[in-house]
């Protein structure tokens, strides 16, 4: 990298000429706050780049110029302007800048207070929570909620992406969603554009209405529907007040009008197939302007998905296979599914080797359908970008790639991950291309992007460069291998039943532990007690269900998983450590 | 023994790639007994299926060219089973929250991945009423389904054109969750009528209302309308007979506070359920046209459950009441034809009544008899096939067809009939679950769980 400055002063060109520039920061990132120090040049130029304008469109050999945040130049001959910081391209790739369908990146998780319980039970009536408590905060807006120097922003935007579409984190209605870059030292300077969405989950609120996912369906009707007649009592009075009432305000409802007039589109998240068919049902009965993401499972909804005909923003999580040491553990998922046979009847307990073998085989095939998604959508013709929640983003691209081997043109994810992204946003004018006009997001790459030993070397958002360091990850790593997470203390537990919240309590010292919860009658004894990592899993031996197994993965104070009751199903568990360990 | 798989594989998928191409199918049914359940039994009989629905019935009819033939010589072929209380197939059982919640409705939450489903087939069971459960005292709408086993969409499980219903629940279940467990009403027995008839005349004062706005808005176009409530339309709905009542009830006095309440709001249709004490007020039941819907034998599971017979089916249809035996179980769904043959000891009734129980009358009280129930031409071609007569303890349910498909075979049925599963999950055996209880009581099991146990401790430590 070298400096062509001729327009700076003598004295800055003394500072600058005598170093090694790779070693020293680029401008506008050398300050831990810009605005202390004027910032030398917003202008860059990337020379001698493959520049991947669009998918499938190339520049085999060419200049990017970026002036203020904005793209200024793409071609084989450019000019690099004298005021550009230059970076000397050759062998490097530059690709448009990830966008994010869906995420919360940028918006810290809150705090769990440990005398939530004690609010939940302080809840008169259960039937008739405060709208907080119901998980109803649609006027909530996400650019409220950001917090600039969340961790979340640094390790997405270290695998390419520069603009996220971000929405409240909650329960059924969450809040409103806005379009952000993945920099700024502040909230308000990530904000791209506000108002762009009203995020919506089939996610029950706990132990109070709506405690179920029908609940929340007939809910979300209800809302809807009585959103619609206050809208046409406010239009009324509007137009003429006299004679008539004025029309009662409450912010929940009065979230929905936008949508009412399609100038808001609802995004929801779905986990699986029954999810999608629950939205997609509940938008036929309402007729809102909708936008689906998450979409794992939606394999099997190809042609509903197809008649409805809306944006799409496929997760970038994959499933991952459970460990196992045995033999068939080390088969890759493509051999192992290979073994199955669906016709399978075994007669006698010898056989049962036989049984798990077959059974882990078509749980192999399963995940292949999980890794299929993507090109089924694709040969569909169904339009999509991506979504992040969910997603470690250290295994974006790694997913990328999986998705690309069964079946997903290269083409097609770099589409979804740029200009389809920007379409189904409606930002398609200002991103998702390496064109004159564009903000200057970009990816800078050492090869092509979906090569396994490709590195992401520069990120610009809205103009601005990050280097992407390798070695930052690995002294994570060793970080987190130094300090392993502990699972001693007391734990103050959720578990989300069919029959509602039930709180429990986990008491843990070293190898040992219990289980007590107000639906049983003692204590129990935790068994099999494992810590991995920051995987945490038990089993307890319960009357009324037999062996009932938990895994928890640790964060911090905080614990989030499963715990599988026979006969019941693997119902979600949530926990926060309320004392210990000791340090 | 792997060819005979393997020939039952190609067959087995060839039949779920046409249920999917056509839901409704065509199949000849050769010689069987058919036990029409309406129109007595008929020895030696075929039965041809035609886009789903019974074509014919009858002696040595003619195959038509192309259609599947089943030959049901010395089998008993029998109208599917209709289960008229269950909670399969659906991811949520109870909003438990609030004692009156008619917003809700299982159907919103069908899910046609269960597995359960299968399960029901291998009864002979074609229909469920998937139920909301019984904490409320006005619970959700249920949902009547087909069990199109194999389908994915949801919308594929509902049987198209049956009555809405809902579910009201009476007597401990309501008064333990709200007021024992939330401290509001009900808290009593009296308070569950008072909840029923409250929220009557909160939805006639919201019809009233809406009535009022139809009217004013003819004259006056900046007419503005009242609060719209989900709760009260449904609500209004029963009111105006639209749906179907079907109450969780145990014992006789609720149950004639109930049909008074009913009665007072001109509500004429209700079906009780569980209904154990029902065999005291079976003439009142059938002066007001109710029906009832109840176990063969099973009681004693908590108070007002104590009171109880394993006549009371048998008494209620001898009294005219038009009576059902349910499963309310995804095990005991598996044998309804046995919970019905324990009419025949216990009451006497004839083959043709206790079949009765799990069949026609379960329709009628879904208000579904017109389509399923009986086998007779231009209903529905659902179907079980039985290696003897259904009553009999030696039966075997062979095969269940749904609209002329069919949907379970004992002869294809292997081990894993999953439509999908956790691809992330260690693979779950379900014997591992109870491993230590059978260890416990089941001498027999021990050497089969030890050998389980070591396996899989080997392979998951």
């Amino acid at each position: 990298m070298r400096l062509r400055c001729f327009a700076f002063t003598g004295f800055l060109l003394l500072v600058a000429l005598p170093l090694d520039l790779s070693a020293q920061q680029p401008p506008g990132q050398q300050a831990p706050n810009r605005n202390d120090i004027p910032t030398i040049t917003r202008t860059y130029a990337i020379t001698n780049a493959r520049i991947v304008v669009a998918p499938g469109q190339e520049i085999p050999r060419g200049t990017v110029v970026l002036r203020n945040g904005v793209i200024e130049a793409v071609g084989p001959d450019v000019p690099v302007p004298s005021d550009a910081w230059v970076l000397e391209g050759d062998s490097l790739v530059v690709y448009a800048g990830f966008i994010d369908g869906l995420s919360h990146v940028g918006v810290p998780a809150p705090r769990r207070q440990g005398n939530q319980n004690e609010q939940r039970r302080r809840v008169r009536n259960p039937g008739d929570p405060p709208p907080e408590r119901a998980g109803l905060t649609p006027e909530r807006d996400v650019r409220t909620l950001l917090k600039a120097d969340d961790a979340s922003i640094e390790k997405l935007r270290r695998v390419g992406f520069t603009m996220a579409h971000v929405v409240p984190r909650g329960r059924m209605l969450p809040g409103q969603g806005a379009l952000i870059f993945l920099r700024g030292q502040t909230p308000a300077e990530m904000v791209y554009q506000g108002e762009v969405s009203l995020y919506a989950q089939l996610e029950p609120a706990q132990g109070v209405y709506p405690a179920t996912d029908m609940a929340v369906l007939a809910r979300f009707r209800q809302l809807y529907r009585e959103a619609a007649r206050r809208r046409q009592h406010a239009t009324l009075y509007a137009s003429d007040p006299r004679g008539l009432e004025p029309p009662p305000y409450d912010p929940v409802h009065a979230a929905f009008f936008p949508v009412l007039e399609k100038r808001l589109p609802v995004f929801f998240y779905t986990e699986d197939a029954l999810d999608i068919h629950r939205v997609l049902a509940l938008q036929q009965q309402l007729d809102f302007p909708l936008r689906l993401a998450g979409l794992a499972g939606s394999f099997d909804v190809l042609e509903k998905l197809k008649q409805a005909n809306i944006p799409l923003f496929l997760t970038l999580d994959l499933p991952e296979a459970p460990k196992d040491t045995s033999k068939l553990g080390k088969l890759p998922d493509d051999s192992l599914a290979a073994r199955h046979n669906t016709y399978l009847h075994v007669s006698s307990y010898r056989d049962v080797p036989a049984e798990i073998e077959n059974l882990k085989a078509r749980q192999a095939k399963e995940r292949i359908k999980y890794y299929k998604t993507a090109a089924r959508l694709h040969e569909a013709g169904l339009r999509f970008g991506f979504s992040t929640r969910g997603a470690d983003p250290d295994k974006i691209l790694g997913n990328l790639r999986t998705m690309i081997q069964y079946g997903l043109p290269e083409e097609a994810a770099l589409a979804a991950l740029t200009i389809d992204a920007a379409r189904l946003l409606g930002i398609d004018r200002a991103a998702g291309t390496v064109e004159a006009g564009k903000l200057a997001n970009l990816v800078v790459t050492t090869g092509p992007l979906f090569d396994e030993k490709t590195r992401i070397r520069y990120v610009f958002v809205a103009g601005e460069l990050f280097k992407i360091k390798e070695q930052a990850r690995r002294s994570r790593t060793r970080e987190a291998a130094t300090t392993p997470a502990r699972a001693d203390g007391t734990w103050s537990c959720t578990v989300d039943s069919p029959e509602g919240a039930i709180d429990t309590t986990l008491r843990i010292e070293g190898q040992s532990g219990t289980l007590s919860s107000s639906v049983m009658p003692e204590e129990l004894p935790l068994e099999d007690l494992t810590m991995e990592g920051a995987q945490l899993t038990f089993s307890v031996m319960t009357n009324a269900y037999g062996r009932v197994e938990a895994r928890l993965t640790l964060s911090g104070e905080a614990a989030e998983g499963t715990i599988d009751v026979p006969g019941v199903g693997a119902l979600p568990m949530r926990c926060t450590r309320t004392s210990g360990p000791e340090r | 023994m792997l060819r005979v798989y393997l020939l039952a594989c190609c067959l087995l998928l060839g039949l779920s790639t046409t249920a999917h191409a056509q839901r409704k199918g065509d199949l000849f049914i050769r010689n069987g007994t058919v036990l029409t359940v309406t129109n007595g039994t008929l020895k030696n009989t075929d039965i041809l299926i035609r886009n789903g629905k019974i074509a014919a019935i009858g002696q040595n009819l003619k195959v038509p060219e192309g259609v599947e033939v089943i030959d049901a010589t010395g089998m008993y072929v029998m109208p599917g089973i209709i289960d008229a209380h269950s909670h399969i197939a659906i991811s949520n059982v109870n909003e438990a929250t609030n004692p009156v919640t008619a917003e809700v409705s299982v159907g919103d939450v069908l899910n046609p991945y269960d597995i359960r489903i299968y399960r029901a087939l291998a009864g002979g069971v074609t229909v469920s009423h998937v139920m909301h459960g019984s904490a409320n005292v006005i619970g959700g709408q249920n949902e009547t389904i087909k069990h199109r086993y194999g389908e994915t969409d949801p919308d594929a499980l509902r049987m198209e054109g049956a009555p809405r219903t809902i579910k009201f629940a009476l007597g401990e279940n309501p008064t333990r969750v709200h007021g024992r467990g939330h401290n509001v009403p009900p808290l009593s027995r009296m308070g569950v009528e008072f909840i029923i008839r409250d929220a009557f005349h909160k939805a006639q004062r919201y019809m009233e209302a809406w009535e009022r706005y139809e009217q004013e808005r003819k004259r006056n176009p900046r007419a503005v309308p009242p609060a719209y409530n989900e709760r009260l339309e449904v609500l209004a709905d029963i009111l105006r007979g639209n749906i179907l009542i079907h109450a969780h009830s145990y014992r006789a006095d609720e149950i004639l506070m109930l049909l008074r309440v009913l009665k007072d709001f001109g509500i004429q249709r209700v079906v009780f359920q569980h209904a154990n004490e029902a065999f005291k007020v079976a003439p009142e039941l059938a002066a007001f046209g109710a029906m009832a819907s109840v176990f063969a034998d099973w009681w004693a599971y908590k108070f007002e459950v104590y009171y109880s017979t394993a006549y009371n089916a048998a008494i209620l249809t001898r009294n005219g009441v038009i009576t059902s035996i349910n499963s309310d179980s995804p095990e005991l769904n598996r044998h309804l034809y046995h919970e019905a043959a324990k009419t025949l000891k216990y009451g006497g009734l004839t083959e043709d009544e206790a079949l009765a129980l799990i069949t026609i009358n379960p329709a009628r009280q879904l208000g579904i008899e017109d389509r399923v129930g009986s086998i007779e031409v231009g209903k529905d071609a659902d179907l079980a096939i039985f290696s003897a007569h259904p009553l009999s303890i030696y039966t075997v349910c062979k095969k269940t067809i749904v609209d002329g498909i069919v949907r379970f075979d004992a002869d294809r049925d292997p081990d894993d009939m999953r439509l999908r599963v956790d691809p992330e999950r260690p693979v779950e055996l379900a014997i591992r679950w109870g491993d230590r209880q059978h260890g416990h009581r089941c001498l027999e099991g021990i050497d089969l769980i030890e050998f389980l146990t070591e396996t899989l401790q080997s392979e998951w430590q």
